[in-house]
């Protein structure tokens, strides 16, 4: 209030009261709204580290070493809209007999014999609200590593690309696909 | 559709989202198809199984008994029934009334954060995470198709199991309404792309649709005039619902008049319907 008086020195104390009052809800909402607005603009994709999985499963050994192609494993990818995790069933294929001592591919194998899935922990994963396919990606020529970074070489899968709606909608406007709202939400 | 609400709308988007919010041109580049439904009234029986297969394929909330009472049940389709003539000579008729997909939408102009748009696809979509609540759109609706979550909807144990994960399950606070199905259209054009083809006249059926069985419901391309349901919309017996108010529905229905009939504008002829909502 004894800054408003230094300001404006005739002003009465009645006056001050009022300006003040009609002043800082002002100030007040703008703040609000600016707020509101950083908010909005930081909330989006995330870029987290990798998380604990069950199983010590490393890509750098299969895709990379052992040169296993990508599709081998996640089969959805070129049709459907997921890249689907392989089945225990897939992983005995090889492990029924390649390095059975390890007590990493004992637990596998506990898992086949009490026919039990494996619980892999999500790395990415969109919100409920966005719809997206793989097919379209893939049979439009894009390699897994624009968008997951080069998975052949991790020993545990991380996500390296915000995958935000600005950073979707980057890729679709550079590649003139669709921007309509009702392509990514559901 | 533009117009100056629609513009600010916009301008509150980009303000809120940043520049990512697509231009009109890049959403509205027109690219000739124009979804539609034919609603053969005479086919009608009003066994409502059309608004059974929505609430499953849609995660529509269960309507319990008190939600019906108090006019806040959630039906994206709804059979209206009303009687034609004066006991004993009465008739019942019914109408499935379900969002129009209206070329002139009333709702879309009213949006102020642009959550309600008309797709290049002719659909009037609505962009639940982008919507605030305000229900503008639900009181502009001449047909009464929109419908505000006043609760989170619940499922008790096995019926969320049946959820489906295509479609969002819409929580407190938002409009929800018929999207003819967007997930089954959108999942047609992955099919027919990844098979190098067009999409096939009736190859997308809305739930409602695929489940009716006088196959009163018709779901296609309005453009293209060589599919059935575009036929079917030339028929002398169409007409669109409150046709007068211009809003150019999406939904076409189809009736002959029965000249025996004595409509008496005073009784008797009116609908009795789940009601407003709002
Ligand atoms: C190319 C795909 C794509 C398109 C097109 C798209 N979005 Fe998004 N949108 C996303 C993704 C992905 C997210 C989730 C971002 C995240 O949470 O990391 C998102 C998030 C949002 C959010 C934030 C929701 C929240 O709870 O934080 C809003 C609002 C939104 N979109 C509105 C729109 C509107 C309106 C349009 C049409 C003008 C649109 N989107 C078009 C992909 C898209
Ligand atoms: C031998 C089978 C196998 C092969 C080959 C394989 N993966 Fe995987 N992938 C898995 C398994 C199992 C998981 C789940 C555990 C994990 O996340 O590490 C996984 C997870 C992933 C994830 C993370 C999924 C999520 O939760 O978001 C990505 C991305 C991925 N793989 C990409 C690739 C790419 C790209 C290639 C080819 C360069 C590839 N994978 C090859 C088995 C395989
Ligand atoms: C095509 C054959 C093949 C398939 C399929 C396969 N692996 Fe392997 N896996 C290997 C080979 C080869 C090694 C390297 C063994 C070595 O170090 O001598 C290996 C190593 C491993 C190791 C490291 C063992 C250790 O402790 O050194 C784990 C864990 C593993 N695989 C898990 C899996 C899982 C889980 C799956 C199924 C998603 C799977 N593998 C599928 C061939 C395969
Ligand atoms: C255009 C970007 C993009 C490309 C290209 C891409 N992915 Fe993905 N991937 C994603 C996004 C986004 C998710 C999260 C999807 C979700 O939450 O539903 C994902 C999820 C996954 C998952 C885990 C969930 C699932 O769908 O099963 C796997 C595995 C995966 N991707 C593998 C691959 C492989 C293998 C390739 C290459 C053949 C590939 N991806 C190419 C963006 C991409
Ligand atoms: C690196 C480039 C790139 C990125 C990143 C990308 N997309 Fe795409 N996306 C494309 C291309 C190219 C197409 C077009 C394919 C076509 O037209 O056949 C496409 C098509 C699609 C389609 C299918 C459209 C249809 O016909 O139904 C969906 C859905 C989609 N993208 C969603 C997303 C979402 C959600 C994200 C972010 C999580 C994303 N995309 C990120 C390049 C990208």
């Amino acid at each position: 209030m004894q800054y408003l008086g230094a300001l404006l020195p005739r002003i009465t104390r009645l006056q001050a009261l009022v300006i003040g009052l009609a002043v800082t809800p002002l100030l007040l909402g703008g703040a609000g709204v600016i707020a509101l607005l950083l908010f909005l603009m930081a909330s989006g994709g995330t870029v987290t580290g990798a998380p604990e999985q069950p199983i010590a499963f490393d890509h750098s050994v299969h895709a990379g070493e052992a040169a296993i192609p990508c599709q081998f494993c996640h089969r959805g990818v070129v049709t459907e809209a997921s890249a689907t995790i392989p089945s225990v069933q897939q992983c005995m294929f090889c492990h029924g007999v390649v390095a059975t001592d390890r007590p990493q591919i004992q637990l596998l194998q506990a898992h086949w014999e009490t026919n039990t899935p494996v619980d892999w922990t999500r790395v990415h994963r969109v919100p409920d609200h966005v719809r997206f396919v793989h097919a379209p990606h893939i049979q439009a020529g894009l390699d897994c590593a624009t968008c997951h970074g080069d998975v052949a070489s991790m020993s545990e899968v991380r996500q390296v690309r915000s995958l935000s709606m600005g950073d979707c909608q980057g890729c679709h406007r550079e590649n003139s696909a669709s921007l309509d709202c009702a392509t990514c939400h559901k | 559709m533009s117009s100056a609400h629609e513009a600010s709308a916009r301008a509150t988007a980009v303000a809120t989202l940043g520049e990512t919010i697509p231009t009109d041109a890049e959403v509205t580049p027109l690219d000739g198809r124009r979804w539609g439904m034919v609603i053969d009234l005479d086919r009608c029986t009003g066994c409502q199984a059309c608004v059974v297969a929505c609430q499953a394929e849609n995660n529509i909330a269960i309507n319990e008994e008190n939600r019906v009472l108090e006019r806040r049940a959630k039906t994206w389709i709804r059979i209206e029934r009303y009687w034609e003539g004066e006991f004993p000579n009465a008739k019942a008729r019914f109408i499935p009334v379900l969002c129009q997909h209206c070329g002139n939408a009333p709702c879309e102009t009213v949006c102020p954060v642009w959550a309600t748009y008309h797709n290049p696809e002719g659909l009037n979509v609505q962009v639940y995470n982008r919507c605030i609540g305000t229900r503008f759109c639900a009181n502009g609706c001449p047909y009464s198709v929109r419908y505000f979550n006043f609760w989170n909807p619940e499922w008790p144990e096995p019926l969320n199991n049946q959820l489906n994960p295509d479609v969002t399950v819409r929580t407190k606070g938002i409009i929800e309404k018929c999207t003819f199905c967007l997930q089954r259209i959108n999942r047609a054009r992955v099919t027919s792309k990844n098979e190098d083809r067009e999409i096939a006249d009736g190859e997308v059926q809305p739930a409602c649709v695929q489940s009716c069985p006088t196959t009163a419901l018709v779901f296609g391309d309005l453009n293209d005039p060589s599919t059935t349901a575009s036929r079917l919309a030339e028929s002398e017996r169409r007409y669109t619902l409150l046709e007068n108010f211009g809003t150019d529905p999406s939904v076409v229905y189809l009736k002959k008049v029965d000249p025996h009939v004595e409509i008496d504008h005073h009784h008797g002829h009116h609908a009795e319907t789940a009601g407003k909502h709002a």
